[in-house]
């Protein structure tokens, strides 16, 4: 069978394995305090900008900048506020036009993903559009 | 070797699938973990039959948590619950927890849940060690199913098949934009095919599933060819041009001309990373695992020239991967259904 390339080598030697061991208890504390540092939640903002699509309303201002640790779920909570619309109004977002994201992705994950020109474009509708 | 393309313009079919990317990705299809449910025990309805409130899968990774449930109903109605209690329970407020406590969420893969709490063991003082990096052991995911006030804030999705759906279909959306900069392969489905993909996931058919995902999901060459890799990637989110080089069209669809490839990073108890993670560096050399992980987790894993060791380990599909595994080729054969690659990292002891 050809190898394909980018498929992991099969060694077949336990002296290749891949994750060296620490040196015990010692490793892994210091292993859970970098997780700490990790856990930090970035405080920065993002430029998100806010598109309507078909005949959702256009709000005065489009351009906010939101808190990159927050979970998309929080973005769209606050579009809702700002359009005054109830929990049970539909309300559909996307980003580029293109798809929903998962409620719990972060601003900051689909910033680094997806920002075009400095900002990241969440479309709104009130109609299931890309779905 | 099997053939999955066909000669639909967008297909990866200018080659059939390399025999070693079928194997990975049936691997990874038939890929379980095991599973042990068992009913809180404060909200077991009376006249329960308490001797038997525990019931055990063997549930496949790529598979979710809503669509056990009707199994487990059956289970419940059939053994453990009485007449009286079938008629009150409502299935939508129905909900899971680990035993730790952690909420378990209705969009995740089974694989990626089971995952996640390995690693999240393995920062607790109590973990006895059983994530040694030598054999990661397989011990049963302990369940606790909540038969009411679900706290849906959180859980962000009712479990609905329907919502599972959704959301699957829209991770298969979000990774397809990730490697285009475009949903068009998505978008390009009949809609039948999209719900046949669907379906694949709900009768854990690899065949159909993967009928459909082939269209959409980037497969690895026999053996790479010589053409220039492709320019670096630039912040630019636009869709590359198609190519005029008639040289360069063979990769077109291949897993080495993605603008970047659909990638997580889980750390236990958080946070879940994601970014752009190009196939190929600036140098041109293939952007492999190791990489990956000294670039987004350096204090986890050094870089080298460094000697200090690795503070940590990675999982995909609950396997220790090698740090030489090129991200692109982890992208083509041990994604998961919905196209995603799960990085799960864990303390190394």
């Amino acid at each position: 069978m050809a190898q394909v390339p980018g498929s992991p080598d099969e060694t077949g030697k336990h002296a290749s394995l891949p994750w060296t061991p620490g040196d015990g208890g010692e490793s892994a504390l210091e292993a859970i305090q970098v997780l700490e540092t990790y856990k930090k939640k970035d405080p920065s903002k993002v430029v998100v900008r806010f598109k309507a699509v078909g005949n959702a309303p256009i709000m005065k201002t489009n351009f906010y900048k939101i808190t990159a640790a927050n979970r998309f779920q929080a973005v769209i909570q606050f579009l809702r506020k700002e359009l005054g619309w109830k929990a049970g109004d539909p309300l559909f977002t996307y980003i580029n036009l293109a798809f929903s994201p998962a409620p719990d992705d972060t601003v900051s994950n689909l910033y680094k993903s997806f920002a075009t020109e400095g900002h990241l474009i969440v479309n709104y509708s009130t109609t299931a559009a890309w779905g | 070797m099997s053939t999955y393309g066909t000669t639909r313009h967008h297909a990866p079919s200018a080659f059939s699938t390399p025999a070693s990317t079928t194997l990975f990705r049936r691997l990874t299809w038939e890929g379980t973990v095991p599973l042990e449910i068992r009913v809180d025990p404060k909200e077991l309805p009376a006249n329960s039959d308490r001797g038997l409130e525990c019931y055990y899968i063997q549930a496949p990774r790529v598979s979710y948590l809503p669509l056990l449930m009707p199994e487990i109903r059956r289970f419940l109605m059939d053994v453990v619950f009485d007449e009286a209690a079938n008629k009150i329970l409502k299935e939508e407020d129905w909900w899971f927890e680990s035993e730790e406590g952690t909420l378990l969420k209705w969009h995740w893969p089974i694989g990626l849940i089971y995952d996640n709490h390995t690693i999240s063991s393995s920062i607790r003082p109590s973990s006895q060690a059983s994530t040694s990096q030598y054999s990661v052991q397989v011990n049963p995911l302990k369940l606790i199913l909540h038969l009411a006030s679900p706290p849906t804030e959180k859980l962000l999705l009712s479990p609905t098949a329907e919502a599972c759906k959704q959301a699957f279909m829209g991770q298969l959306k979000e990774a397809d934009f990730i490697r285009w900069g475009s949903t068009k392969r998505m978008t390009g489905l009949r809609k039948a095919e999209q719900d046949g993909i669907w379906e694949g996931i709900k009768e854990h058919n690899f065949d159909d599933y993967w009928r459909v995902a082939s269209k959409v999901v980037p497969t690895t060459a026999p053996a790479r060819t010589n053409s220039p890799p492709p320019p670096p990637s630039s912040a630019s989110m636009h869709s590359r041009p198609p190519s005029a080089d008639p040289q360069g069209a063979p990769d077109r669809d291949g897993a080495y001309s993605v603008r970047s490839v659909p990638v997580r990073l889980y750390l236990p108890d958080g946070p879940v990373m994601q970014d752009l993670v190009p196939p190929t560096l600036d140098d041109g050399l293939p952007h492999t695992l190791a990489h990956y992980l000294s670039t987004h987790l350096p204090l986890l894993f050094p870089q080298p020239p460094s000697s200090d060791p690795n503070l940590a380990y990675a999982l995909i599909q609950g396997v220790l991967a090698p740090p030489e595994s090129e991200m692109a080729w982890l992208g083509a054969c041990m994604a998961g259904a919905d196209g995603w690659v799960n990085v799960c990292v864990g303390i190394a002891r």
